[in-house]
C-alpha cells in the first residue's frame, strides 16, 4: 500500500513544459531519492509535494488523503532547504521549536521535544547559539531537527548536502539515514549526486528532462541501467554502439544499438565465457584505491579501473589483455 | 603599498577635503562670534546666538513642525512601504521592474516640478496641503526605503525564509512579522534614518508648498538670513550636528550588521 | 488554478494608491496644464511656443545647463582623480573619507548657500582677509554672482561624485592589474588599455546623474537672491507660487521640460550602467 502517490503531474514555467504526466509512489518509512541532473525537474517536483509550487495538472495523496490544493502549511510536511533557510533572528533551539510553536503546543512539552531533538542530531551544548555561529554540518543538523521535530508526514530534503565539504558530506549522510530509520520517516530527497543518491536510499527515481528515466534499488539501477543516459548518469559507464563492440572485440554478436559496460568488469584474468579486448594501455590514473586507465582495442577506446594492487602493475603504453564476462555486456534500450 | 604613496594622492584628498571642509569651519566659527565685520579674526567668542535661538519660540515651533513632516512621512513609508517592497520582492519579483521605473521617475521629478503638478492637482481639493507634503515625501525617499528593504530581504534570502516558515505551519502574515520583520530591522532602520535625514533637509516642497503658513525649520533659516548671519549660522551648525550624529549611527548599524552577517 | 495572495493585494494597494495621489495624479496635472492657454482656458501649445520664443526663458535652460554642465564636468574631473587616490589609502581612511563625503552630501540648499555667505559674501570672512592683504581681484569675488553659483553647485555635486565613483573604483579587479603587469604592461599602459576604457561607461553614467542633479536644484540659488537668478528652477518657483506674475500653465510648461531633459539624462544613466553591468558579467 502506498503512503504518497504522485499521479498524473505535469508543470509547465512559461509554455516550457519542466514536468510531464510523472507518477511515482513511496511506501510509508521509505527513503527515496529523485536523481538527475540540474533542470531535469526534481527539485520542482519536490516543491509540488511540499505545497510550494501548485501543478497544472495531477493529484498528490499523502496517507490516502488529496493535498492537492492544501496549503504549504497545513500540509504536515518537513522540509530541509538547500540553503537551509534557518531564521537568522531566533537560535538553535527557537529555531526547533518554530513549528510546534506555531502548532500552539503547550511551552513544556516543546522544551522536552526540542531538548530531545537536539540531542538526537547532536547539538547538546548549543541550544543558545545562532545560526551563525554554527558550521555548515551544525547548521544542517539545525535544519533537520527543526524540520522532523513536529513528526511531519513526509520528509523532503532538497540538495541538503550539496553545500558541504565532502568529509562532512559523507559523515552526515550516514547520520541522515539513521535517523530517519530510527523515526522510520517517510524521506524523499533530491539531489544530482549519484554516489549520494546510492549511499542512503531505498529506492531512486532518476529524472531526465522532465520524465522517469528509470526507478529502482541502487542495485538494480547499477547494475542494470536501462538506457543510454541513466548508464552515463550514474557513473562511468562505457557505452559503445554494437559495431564499435564487434571491432574491439572482434565478434559479430552484438545486433543491438547500444551498449553498457561497468569499467571495473574488465578484467586482467582469463574467465570463461568472456569477451577478449587485446590492445595498448594509454592514460592511467590514480584515484585512491583504484587505478582507472585508457585502454585502446583495435582503435576503440575504453575505460577500466582495477582495485590497486602492486602485484599487478599497469604502465603507460603498455600491451594488455583483457577479459569481460558476457553478462556484464549490458544491452540500452 | 603604503610605504610608495605618492605626494599627488595627498593633494587630491586634501583639495577635496578642505573645500568640503572649509564653508562648514567658517560657519562654525562664525555662529560662536560675537563681532565680525571689519577685523580678519572674530572680535570674541560667545554661546550667546545659541542661547538666543533655543530661546526662541519660533525656532522650537519650527523644529516641531520639521519633526511632524518628516517623521510623518518616514513611518508612513514603514507601515506602507515596506510590506509592499516585501510582497513584491518575495511574491512577484516582476514587479520589481515597476519600481524601479518609479525610482528613475522620481529622480526625473525633483522637488520644483512635483511641487508644481501637486499645486495644480491639489491647492483648491480640500486637501490640507500638509497632507499634500508628506506624500511627496513619501514618494520622494522610495528610492531609499526600496534600496536598503530590498537588500536586506535579499541578504537574508527572503523568498527560502518564507517557505521554511511557511512548511513548518505559519501563515504568512505570521511569517513576516516573526520571521522576516526581526531581520530586516537593521537594514530597515538605517533606510529609514537616512530617509529622514533627507526630508529633514528638504526646503523646496515646503516653500512651495506650505511655506508661508507652515513654517519648519529650513522656513526659518531662510528667514534668518538677512535678520541674523550669527543666529543662521547656529542653526546651521546645530542642522549639521544632528546630520552627524544620524550618519554616525547609520554608520555604526550598517558596521555591526555587517559583522554579524 | 492561480490562487490570488492576500498578502500581496493587502499590501500593495494602500502603496499604489499612494503613489498614484503622490506621483501620477500630479504629473498628469503637470502635463495637462502645460497644454492650456493662461487661466486654463481650453487646449493650446501657446506656453509652449512662448518658451522657444521668449528670450528670457530660453536664457533660464542656457543658464542652468550651462552651470549644471559646469558643475558636473568640474566635480566629475575632481572625482576621478580624489576617489583614485582615496583607494590609495587603508580601508580604515577610505571609509572616513567617504563616511565624511556622505555627511557632506547631506549640506545642501539653504545651509549651504549661507556657509558660502559667511565664507564670500560682503563682509565674508575671505573677503575681509583678503582685503586685509589688498587682494582687490579676490576681494572683489561677488558669491552672488554666476561664479559664487558655480563654487555651491560644486560644493554639493563633488561628495556625491565621489560616492557614486568609488564603487566602480572597487569593481577594478586587483587581478587584472597584476595579470596585466605579468604580461608586461606598464602601469600607465594598464589605465590606457583597460581600467580607462572598463571606468568610462560609469564616468559618464555619474556625469548624467550629477547633470540631472543640478538642473533640479533649486533652494541654494534661491537661498542667495530669492529669484533673480535667472535659472530654470527659480523660473517654474516664480511662475507657480508669485503673486502677482503668477502664470501656472507657463510653469508647467517649462517644468515638463526640464522633467523631460532628466528623464534623458536618466536613461542615459540607466542604459550605460547596464552596459558596464554587462561588461562586468
Amino acid at each position: 500500500m502506498s503512503y504518497v502517490t504522485i499521479e498524473n503531474i505535469s508543470k509547465a514555467f512559461k509554455g516550457q513544459t519542466v514536468l510531464h504526466d510523472l507518477n511515482l509512489s513511496f511506501k510509508q518509512g521509505e527513503f527515496v531519492t529523485l536523481l538527475g541532473p540540474s533542470g531535469c525537474g526534481k527539485s520542482t517536483l519536490l516543491r509540488i509535494l511540499a505545497g510550494l509550487t501548485s501543478p497544472e495538472q495531477g493529484v498528490i495523496k499523502i496517507d490516502g488523503c488529496d493535498v492537492t490544493n492544501v496549503k504549504a502549511k497545513d500540509r504536515q510536511i518537513g522540509m530541509v532547504f538547500q540553503s537551509y533557510a534557518l531564521f537568522p533572528n531566533m537560535t538553535v533551539s527557537e529555531n526547533i521549536a518554530f513549528g510546534l510553536k506555531m502548532q500552539k503546543i503547550p511551552s513544556e512539552t516543546i522544551k522536552q521535544k526540542v531538548a530531545r531533538m537536539v540531542a538526537l542530531v547532536g547539538l547538546a551544548g548549543k541550544e543558545n547559539a545562532y545560526p551563525r555561529e554554527l558550521s555548515g554540518g551544525q547548521q544542517q543538523r539545525v535544519a533537520l531537527a527543526r524540520s522532523i521535530v513536529t513528526e511531519p508526514k513526509v520528509l523532503l530534503l532538497d540538495e541538503p548536502l550539496s553545500a558541504l565539504d565532502a568529509q562532512i558530506r559523507k559523515n552526515l549522510q550516514k547520520q541522515l539515514r539513521t535517523i530517519q530509520q530510527e523515526l522510520n520517516i517517510t524521506t524523499v530527497l533530491v539531489t544530482h549526486d549519484q554516489e549520494e543518491a546510492m549511499a542512503v536510499s531505498d529506492r531512486i527515481y532518476i529524472l531526465n528532462e522532465g520524465r522517469i528515466a528509470q526507478s529502482g534499488t541502487p542495485h538494480e539501477i547499477y547494475t542494470k541501467p536501462g538506457s543510454e543516459f541513466v548508464a552515463r548518469f550514474i557513473g562511468n559507464y562505457n557505452v559503445l554502439e554494437g559495431s564499435e563492440l564487434s571491432i574491439a572485440t572482434s565478434e559479430r554478436e552484438f545486433s543491438n544499438r547500444l551498449y553498457a559496460i561497468r569499467p571495473e568488469a574488465f578484467s586482467a584474468q582469463y574467465m570463461e565465457d568472456s569477451y577478449t579486448f587485446s590492445g595498448r594501455v594509454n592514460k592511467v590514473m590514480m584515484l585512491g584505491n583504484i587505478t582507472r586507465y585508457e585502454f585502446s582495442s583495435n582503435g576503440i577506446v575504453v575505460t577500466a579501473e582495477h582495485l590497486h594492487q602492486s602485484d599487478e602493475d599497469v604502465q603507460e603504453g603498455a600491451r594488455k589483455t583483457l577479459y569481460l564476462h558476457k553478462k556484464d555486456v549490458i544491452p540500452l534500450s | 603599498m603604503n610605504k610608495n604613496r605618492p605626494f599627488f594622492h595627498y593633494l587630491t584628498i586634501g583639495a577635496v577635503l578642505l573645500y568640503l571642509l572649509v564653508p562648514l569651519l567658517g560657519t562654525l566659527i562664525y555662529s560662536f562670534s560675537t563681532q565680525w565685520h571689519k577685523t580678519i579674526l572674530p572680535e570674541g567668542l560667545t554661546f550667546h546666538w545659541y542661547g538666543e535661538l533655543f530661546s526662541d519660540s519660533l525656532f522650537l515651533k519650527a523644529m516641531g513642525r520639521s519633526l511632524i513632516l518628516s517623521v510623518g512621512a518616514t513611518i508612513l513609508s514603514l507601515l506602507i512601504m515596506v510590506p509592499a517592497i516585501f510582497s513584491i520582492v518575495v511574491y512577484a519579483p516582476r514587479l520589481e521592474k515597476f519600481i524601479q521605473a518609479l525610482i528613475v521617475l522620481t529622480y526625473a521629478m525633483p522637488g520644483v516640478i512635483i511641487a508644481v503638478g501637486l499645486i495644480r492637482a491639489y491647492s483648491n481639493s480640500g486637501m490640507p496641503m500638509v497632507v499634500v507634503t508628506v506624500g511627496a515625501y513619501f514618494v520622494g525617499i522610495l528610492p531609499y526605503m526600496y534600496q536598503g528593504t530590498r537588500n536586506s530581504l535579499r541578504n537574508i534570502q527572503a523568498v527560502s525564509l518564507m517557505e521554511a516558515a511557511e512548511i513548518l505551519g505559519a501563515s504568512r502574515f505570521t511569517a513576516f512579522l516573526k520571521v522576516i520583520l526581526p531581520n530586516i530591522m537593521p537594514g530597515v532602520l538605517v533606510s529609514s534614518l537616512l530617509s529622514f535625514s533627507i526630508l529633514f533637509g528638504e526646503f523646496v516642497l515646503v516653500n512651495l508648498l506650505i511655506g508661508g503658513s507652515f513654517e519648519t525649520v529650513q522656513v526659518y533659516l531662510y528667514k534668518k538670513l538677512n535678520v541674523s548671519g550669527h543666529i543662521a549660522s547656529a542653526i546651521v551648525i546645530c542642522y549639521f550636528i544632528l546630520i552627524s550624529i544620524l550618519s554616525s549611527i547609520i554608520v555604526k548599524v550598517t558596521r555591526s550588521r555587517k559583522e554579524t552577517l | 488554478m492561480k490562487k490570488i495572495n492576500g498578502m500581496l493585494v493587502a499590501s500593495l494597494i494602500p502603496f499604489l494608491f499612494l503613489i498614484l495621489l503622490f506621483l501620477f495624479i500630479p504629473l498628469f496635472f503637470m502635463i495637462y496644464g502645460s497644454f492650456q492657454a493662461d487661466g486654463g482656458t481650453g487646449f493650446s501649445f501657446k506656453q509652449y511656443q512662448e518658451i522657444f520664443q521668449n528670450e528670457y526663458y530660453r536664457q533660464a535652460f542656457k543658464n542652468s545647463i550651462l552651470i549644471s554642465l559646469l558643475s558636473s564636468f568640474i566635480a566629475t574631473l575632481l572625482a576621478i582623480f580624489a576617489t583614485y587616490s582615496i583607494t590609495h589609502f587603508s580601508s580604515r581612511i577610505q571609509n572616513r573619507v567617504l563616511i565624511f563625503a556622505n555627511l557632506t552630501s547631506n549640506f545642501a540648499g539653504i545651509p549651504l548657500a549661507f556657509a558660502f555667505i559667511v565664507l564670500l559674501g560682503n563682509s565674508g570672512l575671505f573677503t575681509l582677509l583678503f582685503k586685509h592683504f589688498g587682494w582687490e581681484t579676490l576681494s572683489s569675488f561677488n558669491v552672488y554672482s554666476w561664479s559664487g553659483l558655480v563654487l555651491i553647485y560644486l560644493y554639493f555635486q563633488l561628495p556625491l561624485a565621489v560616492m557614486l565613483l568609488y564603487p566602480v573604483y572597487q569593481g577594478i579587479n586587483k587581478h587584472w592589474k597584476e595579470a596585466a603587469s605579468l604580461l608586461g604592461a606598464s602601469s600607465t599602459q594598464f589605465w590606457l588599455r583597460i581600467g580607462i576604457p572598463i571606468i568610462l561607461p560609469s564616468i559618464a553614467g555619474t556625469f548624467s546623474i550629477l547633470f540631472a542633479n543640478a538642473m533640479g536644484a533649486y533652494a541654494s540659488a534661491y537661498a542667495l537672491t530669492g529669484s533673480t537668478y535667472n535659472l530654470v528652477t527659480i523660473r517654474i518657483g516664480a511662475l507657480t507660487t508669485g503673486d502677482i506674475f503668477a502664470k501656472p500653465e507657463l510653469g508647467s510648461a517649462i517644468a515638463g521640460l526640464l522633467g523631460l531633459t532628466l528623464v534623458v539624462a536618466m536613461l542615459l544613466n540607466e542604459w550605460l550602467t547596464r552596459k558596464v553591468r554587462r561588461d562586468l558579467s
